[in-house]
């Protein structure tokens, strides 16, 4: 309980926390059904747009994990080299659990 | 199912360290709860706290959390395509559960056979009340949590995105569209933080692919290749 709270300041009533919650809750939802309304809209995908969407989750998915390679301890870097050379051969949950043992051994050890 | 297992190794730590945190930040069990039931994204759930917390005003709360939440626009224009088999009221409801690894497994599932109600449903909604179990056991147990990183459980997540990601290595332009986000999304990491690695990593690659085009198989398309480039 160090921080203080947020009701104790007086800035935030029961009602502004709930309206925060219900149009954060909305906003978000319109980013989840937005793509939808787009291709809709845009009726047929073009060849081009087409191979740009087969590429979104390899892309943005390398975009969440590469920073693991310049904010991660050594022992998370080397483990997500490792594993990217493992995943070649193994199923992926045994990837999942090479590396997070592998992480987690090393935390252990070093500590 | 054993393809959700490690997710929810990742989702229940983190779920439990929001609830942890919503609570000490004077937020109530019901409304630390709220915001994981109407938001669903644990990102700009603990970025909304931390705003709430040096009083920032609402405007800008909730621009935080849409631009934070704006990736998802990628993820469902994406997904769209392999929803043929929904009702309307399925897509609304599939379209409320679309969250990170939902997208990756719905993707790598599509990709392989058609993808059905019952499998995203039985994931999207398993992933859902996991959410909001973890808030709840965080919010009630807040302080009690061991370490979870001692368990490399923070670890989870990148390991199993990177398990999606090679997944995918055998489609069109697989190399170039990867190292491109890889490279884009380390130096925004640099320079502009997180989370803006993820959006500007992503349409990186995504603009490659686009650059690069349809695979060669679609021959009959070739005829504009000269005029394009």
């Amino acid at each position: 309980m160090n921080g203080e709270p947020l009701l104790s300041e007086g800035a935030w009533s029961v009602g502004s926390i709930w309206f925060i919650i219900l149009a954060a809750g909305a906003l978000t939802y319109v980013t989840r059904f937005g793509g939808h309304i787009l291709i809709q809209l845009l009726g047929t995908i073009p060849p081009r747009a087409s191979a740009a969407l087969d590429a979104v989750p390899a892309a943005v998915m390398t975009a969440i994990v590469a920073p693991v390679l310049v904010s991660g301890d050594w022992a998370e870097r080397v483990a997500i080299v490792v594993c990217t050379v493992l995943s070649f051969r193994l199923p992926l949950i045994v990837v999942v659990v090479i590396g997070t043992v592998m992480v987690a051994a090393a935390r252990a050890l070093l500590t | 199912m054993r393809a959700l297992l490690p997710v929810l190794l990742a989702v229940l730590p983190f779920g439990m360290v929001y609830g942890a945190v919503a609570v000490q930040k004077g937020l109530t069990t019901a409304e630390a709860l709220g915001f994981s039931g109407a938001i669903f994204a644990g990102a700009s759930q603990l970025a909304a706290l931390e705003l709430m917390g040096i009083g920032a005003p609402i405007w800008s709360i909730l621009l935080t959390v849409f631009a934070l939440n704006f990736r998802h626009v990628l993820y469902s224009a994406s997904i769209s395509r392999h929803l043929g088999g929904f009702s309307p009221v399925q897509k609304a409801l599939a379209f409320f559960l679309l969250v990170d690894p939902l997208f990756g497994s719905a993707e790598v599932r599509a990709a392989q056979r058609r993808l059905t109600p019952t499998f995203y449903f039985t994931y999207g909604v398993t992933l859902y009340c996991s959410w909001l179990l973890a808030t709840l056991a965080g919010a009630s147990f807040g302080r009690l949590i061991e370490d979870p990183d001692a368990f490399g459980l923070d670890f989870v997540l990148p390991v199993y995105f990177l398990g999606l990601v090679m997944s995918f290595r055998r489609r069109a332009s697989f190399y170039p569209v990867a190292g491109t986000s890889l490279v884009v999304s380390v130096i925004a990491y640099w320079l502009a933080g997180p989370p803006w690695h993820v959006s500007l990593g992503g349409l990186a690659g995504i603009a490659v692919a686009a650059v690069i085009g349809p695979p060669k198989r679609q021959a009959g398309r070739e005829t504009r290749r000269g005029v394009a480039s």
